[in-house]
């Protein structure tokens, strides 16, 4: 009975203050989109990185079937070169630059490009063997790439020896900039949602100042008193968060999924699915922002 | 059931307390006037047993227990013991007869089957049998305010509190609504009534408590309403409220509202 009678008054506020819901809607929506943007721009940054990128500094690939660099004008690396380059690395002369190193092999590397590359078309028409073997390595100072790449370049069965932070890390900047950005988007817009929700409860409160007034006079208790303004809130809250996060999810599937990795094959995407584990961390957020601000205005305009 | 021992409210420092030092004592299934002119106090006095307010020094006692020593949270319980009627009737536009006196079991979570059968019973009480569907905009006056008692007295309350509930109503149908307080207060709740409506008073000859710029200058047992001014005559009215006839005027007066009353009451 009791529920039921909550459920009818939160009903008839939102009736009530439509237009007014309706912008609160609009707003949390519109600022937890900033905010779930953000967090996108984030999962992309960690989806890029791959597998090494936080463990290692430097890639030696070696040569493998397909590879035209001048190094690799006798065919794919041979198991002996391979060795002699682990022994280089062991070598003091270099060993004193180096934490410590991993060699990947070819099924490896095709492991955790299947991983990076989970969402992309491209990871179909990739096999093991067109995947260079490489030796990953985990610098003291990642400054001395230099020292690596001029010891390494030239030995017979490398590829190519990249230094993998510095090609990302520009990117990466971008990328945090934009989502610093949208967080400060973001924050501007959470001011103005809990600046209009406590409007809404405040008008909400004011159209039923008699209903209150009643309540409290035959002894309602608080909860039941406040309860139905706090649910008009949470509610439209839920609703911008919801909206927020099938916008995100929409961003992921139709613009990363259906047109960016068409236009860019090599680089890992997120998928649409992950851009869901944002969804409850904005809707938290949406029920957050709704409860405080209004459990605030309450305790001034509502008397009980 | 309410007891005020050396109570003093003081809304502002700088002016005089809105009471001042007040004793007084109602007793359970008593009728009482709370009488005196706008400012008085009466309307302190009874924020003051609702706890809608807080004594600024004294004791306000409702039902045994110091108001002071209730935490908030159990306020609602105080509230649910004391129905509450007003002036201006306070009843919900929206709301048809029966929704609005439901409300008042809604709102503190009775159950729907207790709902059906207490309603018609509490609007029985109150005379306003077969109007259940009607909105309050379609009443009376006088019907709108028995709507409002009966939504005061539909979870059984020990003690009414009427702040001039015939105050916007014509005299024919404020004897009325007495006879409703009457018959409440008949099957045992306390009724603590303020009002300016002198006739009322001298009709029912019940406790009268005097307020006069917050301190009691008055309180006696089956007395009669005196104005405020003393007038030539005033010492007679006193006199009158010991058992004498009153003036033949006042007493043409008087049958008319008994007329009214019996009136009012026959509709019940």
């Amino acid at each position: 009975m009791r529920l039921q009678f909550v459920l009818a008054e939160i009903a008839s506020g939102l009736r009530r203050n439509l237009s007014m819901v309706v912008s609160v809607i609009l707003v949390t929506f519109v600022s937890l989109t900033f905010v779930g943007a953000a967090g996108m721009l984030q999962l992309q940054i960690n989806q890029m990185k791959g597998y090494w990128y936080d463990k290692v500094q430097v890639a030696i690939f070696l040569c493998s079937d397909g590879s035209t660099a001048a190094g690799c004008a006798t065919g794919p690396a041979t198991p002996e070169q391979q060795e002699n380059l682990g022994k280089l690395l062991e070598s003091p002369a270099v060993a004193q630059y180096v934490n410590d190193f991993q060699f990947e092999s070819k099924d490896d590397a095709y492991k955790h490009f299947k991983e990076q590359f989970s969402n992309s078309p491209i990871v179909d028409s990739v096999t093991p063997d067109q995947l260079p073997a490489s030796f990953r390595i985990n610098m003291k100072d990642p400054e001395k790439y230099q020292i690596i790449s001029e010891t390494f370049s030239s030995q017979a069965g490398v590829e190519t020896v990249i230094d993998q932070r510095q090609l990302l890390e520009r990117l990466f900047s971008v990328m945090n900039a934009a989502s610093l950005v949208a967080v400060s988007v973001a924050g501007v817009m959470i001011v103005c949602a809990i600046l209009l929700i406590a409007t809404t409860i405040r008008l909400s409160a004011f159209s039923r100042r008699r209903e209150t007034g009643i309540m409290r006079l035959v002894g309602a208790s608080k909860m039941v008193i406040q309860l139905p303004f706090i649910l008009e809130g949470v509610i439209a809250a839920v609703i911008g968060a919801g909206l927020a996060s099938a916008t995100l999810w929409a961003v992921a599937h139709f613009f990363l999924g259906g047109y960016l990795s068409q236009q860019y094959p090599d680089t890992a995407f997120i998928s649409a699915g992950q851009t869901l584990i944002l969804a409850p961390a904005l809707i938290g957020l949406g029920v957050l922002l709704a409860g405080v601000s209004s459990l605030l205005t309450l305790r001034r305009y509502l008397k009980v | 059931m309410i007891r005020f021992e050396n109570v003093t409210k003081v809304y502002d420092q700088k002016a005089r307390p809105a009471l001042d030092s007040i004793n007084l004592e109602i007793d359970r299934g008593e009728f009482a006037f709370l009488v005196g002119a706008s400012g008085s106090g009466k309307s302190t006095f009874l924020r003051l047993v609702l706890k809608e307010d807080r004594a600024s020094s004294g004791a306000v006692y409702v039902a045994g227990q110091n108001v002071a020593n209730i935490s908030s949270w159990r306020v609602p319980r105080l509230r649910r013991g004391i129905g509450v009627v007003f002036q201006d009737f306070r009843l919900l536009p929206q709301k048809t007869v029966f929704a609005n006196v439901a409300f008042a079991m809604q709102v503190i979570g009775k159950s729907r089957s207790v709902i059906r059968d207490t309603v018609p019973e509490v609007l029985k009480t109150v005379g306003l049998e077969g109007k259940e569907n009607r909105l309050p905009h379609e009443l009376s006056g006088g019907e709108q305010q028995r709507v409002a008692i009966a939504r005061a007295v539909v979870n059984r309350p020990g003690i009414l509190l009427a702040d001039e509930p015939t105050g916007n109503l014509d005299p024919t149908t404020s004897m009325g609504i007495m006879g409703v307080l009457d018959k409440i207060n008949q099957n045992g709740t306390t009724v603590v009534m303020a009002t300016h409506d002198d006739d009322i008073v001298n009709e029912m000859r019940k406790r009268v408590v005097e307020l006069r710029n917050g301190v009691i200058i008055r309180d006696e047992a089956k007395a009669l309403y005196t104005s405020m001014i003393p007038v030539v005559g005033a010492s007679r009215r006193l006199r009158d409220a010991s058992g004498r006839e009153p003036e033949p005027a006042a007493a043409t007066r008087s049958e008319a509202r008994a007329e009214a009353r019996a009136a009012g009451e026959a509709q019940l």
